[in-house]
């Protein structure tokens, strides 16, 4: 049995819930990506069921651990491939663990959950200095990302309190939605891919020099562009003040 | 923004990239004034084609420098344009580059404006309307500059996380050489000063894991470096001195947090590698009584480029010894993590690092006896001494030792770098090496497979030594 779910962490948890009372999964998909038809199995959509998932919430935080359950949020937000089986993988073989499953590294359910949890933490961080301002004619700042995981409530705490007096939108181009936060509140709201943005007068100014001071800061003596794309993948280059020509 | 900013900001930011520190972690803070905050790991904004980090706007308040050192590119005598900073023009450009995300703080060193307090006092200007007008809570490294006033000192440790003393070269015959008007003694005191203030409100931390050090690691000299003030740090270490080196704080419970405490993040230190004769068997065991004397985050090394030329000097075709600062920071990391002392690295007879090796090989090559270890037995002293093993993998290898043996597949997804670590380690007493158990062949094993580009930085190396 395959099922189809709606994409949203409650839907996971609703299949993990079907999992167990109604007929085991042998795939889990997101009905949001291209599902590839499968000849073998049927496939069924799973209709999201707050009810369902709290109780599934609820026992993984019981049986394994309050810590489990952030990891199977966080590892959810990723792009890993399949990233929903081996979460279920996960979630049952920590029914039978309790809550020492994390110290099993040597575990493929458990490393492939660990590996998984492991880059997305790495793109938190890297983000945290990776995102680019840019103020508005209004005084707001905006920057955009197009990140390979989902990490905008990830990265909510730490820019809030940054910059807790400023308003700013973190825009996330990829998924289409952005992140708004003054004053240490902040909720996430779809943002179109095409949000047209105005900037303030002395933007052009401030990016000037940003751009004259990175050149400057490079000791010729020493250049390495490959040590450079190995901190700062190409990938990460687009939204990047100083890469812009 | 003024229009001779731009000029400015290239000029000073071109003065100051040969500070090589640029961490920003150390303090962990919430943001308790209006702008910004502190994240205990730090965050690297960019990387710049050098593949080294920015995470700090590094930038002199000032390259106009009453001091001649021949090293050095602002020196009196050098034909280059002087400019200096307006306080309040710096933290304009800090507060905008920070709000946009570029930077993570501020790190501001200077020359010598005139007189060394001059100097301090104008940055500490710079640093006050930051803190106190701005609300800033971000990251500032203040670098200090020898001769400065305990009291001015005192003032700006207050309002920077770390601050930080070039020691400038590995010894005080160099530093009298190159750097005439800097003084050892004007070096060491306000390092002092800050370890001592530091121990008066009991915030000291030792550098990373050097709280493992043994006992007997702590009445390590200076060695061949000579320069004084051993026996008053001996004083501050034994608590036999009178402690009162440091400029007593007293804590003012109006003021902002931020304020209350001197130099959360700790200081650090800087020398220049290759411009002088010292051997890394100096440099090592000097930077292991800075770790422990003066309990330094870090101890930096920059590889000499030459910016000027002078009889003193390498020539100017020199190239830079990236390859030595690479080992010396290996060095480095086994003084700090790994339980290493200096004379255990290096030793009269090997006085320089090999090139080839990293510099944990190269002790267990030479104490072949301790090996190979048994991951499932051994202390965690042992397994951090095993070529390959770091802090992360010994931690997992314990975990995992509590619930299950540990085998050689279980290494390799633990982390542990096979390559290296399997020559020198037993799984449930099997060995996976191959070859045979002597120093030369294992050696042959682990070196690069490059003859022409050892043989190339071996001369490098012999030239740089000469």
């Amino acid at each position: 049995m395959n099922y189809l779910y709606d994409d949203t962490f409650e839907g996971f948890l609703t299949c993990v819930w079907h999992h167990w009372r109604t007929a085991r999964a042998e795939g889990i998909f997101s009905d949001r990506g291209v599902y590839q038809l499968d000849l073998t199995r049927y496939a069924q959509s799973v209709e999201t069921d707050q009810a369902k998932a709290d109780i599934v919430a609820d026992a993984i935080e019981r049986k394994i651990s309050r810590w489990d359950a952030a990891r199977v949020y966080r590892v959810f937000c990723t792009n890993e491939p399949e990233k929903e089986m081996k979460l279920l993988r996960y979630i049952r073989l920590g029914f039978k663990e309790g809550p020492k499953i994390r110290l099993l590294h040597g575990h493929p359910d458990v490393l492939a959950v660990q590996k998984a949890e492991e880059r997305f933490g790495a793109e938190v961080h890297r983000l945290c200095g990776l995102v680019r301002f840019s103020e508005l004619a209004d005084g707001i700042l905006y920057g955009a990302i197009e990140p390979d995981n989902d990490v905008l409530a990830f990265l909510a705490p730490h820019f809030c309190d940054r910059f807790k007096s400023d308003p700013f939108v973190i825009h996330d181009k990829r998924r289409g939605k952005a992140l708004f936060a003054h004053q240490r509140k902040w909720e996430i709201a779809a943002m179109g891919e095409d949000a047209s943005v105005l900037f303030s007068e002395r933007e052009a100014d401030i990016r000037a020099l940003w751009k004259q001071y990175f050149g400057v800061m490079e000791t010729k003596e020493r250049h390495n562009p490959k040590l450079q794309r190995q901190f700062l993948p190409v990938r990460y280059h687009k939204y990047l003040t100083e890469l812009q020509g | 923004m003024e229009n001779g900013t731009f000029e400015k900001l290239t000029v000073l930011g071109e003065g100051a990239k040969y500070d090589v520190s640029c961490s920003s972690s150390g303090a962990d803070r919430t943001n308790i004034g209006r702008l910004g905050n502190a994240a205990c790991a730090g965050i690297c904004h960019t990387w710049t084609a050098d593949g080294r980090c920015v995470s700090l706007l590094k930038v002199l308040l000032s390259n106009d420098c009453a001091y001649d050192c021949k090293f050095c590119v602002n020196r009196r005598s050098a034909d280059v344009k002087r400019c200096t900073f307006e306080p309040r023009e710096l933290a304009d450009l800090t507060v905008e580059f920070y709000r946009r995300n570029y930077i993570e703080g501020l790190f501001l060193s200077s020359a010598v404006i005139g007189s060394p307090d001059r100097t301090v006092e104008l940055m500490y200007k710079c640093l006050w309307i930051l803190r106190e007008e701005y609300g800033f809570c971000g990251y500032i490294h203040a670098k200090v500059i020898p001769g400065v006033s305990p009291e001015l000192l005192t003032q700006m440790g207050l309002v920077s996380d770390r601050l930080s003393v070039n020691m400038e070269f590995p010894s005080g015959e160099s530093l009298d050489r190159l750097a005439p008007q800097k003084k050892p003694a004007q070096i060491f005191s306000p390092m002092r000063q800050i370890t001592q203030t530091q121990l008066e409100q009991r915030t000291l931390k030792a550098a990373g894991n050097m709280k493992r050090l043994r006992p007997e690691g702590l009445n390590v000299g200076l060695g061949e470096g000579n320069l004084p003030d051993a026996r008053a740090r001996a004083e501050t270490e034994d608590g036999s001195g009178d402690g009162g080196t440091g400029t007593a704080i007293v804590r003012d419970r109006r003021r902002r947090a931020y304020r209350e405490r001197f130099a959360p993040a700790g200081q650090t230190t800087q020398m220049i590698i290759g411009a002088t004769p010292e051997t890394d068997l100096q440099i090592v065991t000097l930077s292991e009584a800075l770790y422990r004397r003066f309990s330094m985050k870090r101890v930096y090394f920059s590889a000499y480029i030459p910016v000027a030329e002078g009889p003193e000097l390498p020539s100017l075709l020199t190239p830079p010894p990236l390859k030595r600062e690479h080992r010396l920071y290996q060095a480095d990391w086994l003084l700090r993590f790994y339980g290493f002392r200096a004379d255990e690295i290096l030793t009269d007879e090997h006085p320089f690092l090999d090139v080839d090796l990293d510099p944990k090989v190269v002790w267990a090559l030479r104490h072949l006896e301790q090996f190979p270890v048994e991951v499932n037995r051994a202390s965690e002293e042992e397994l951090l001494r095993i070529p390959g093993v770091g802090n992360t993998s010994v931690y997992r290898i314990l975990r995992q030792r509590r619930i299950a043996a540990v085998t050689y597949d279980d290494l390799k997804k633990m982390g542990v770098v096979l390559k290296r670590a399997r020559f020198f380690l037993t799984a449930n007493e099997r060995y996976y090496g191959d070859g045979a158990w002597d120093p030369s062949a294992l050696r042959a094993r682990l070196a690069p497979q490059s003859p022409q580009i050892s043989l190339f930085e071996a001369q490098q190396h012999e030239l740089l030594v000469r």
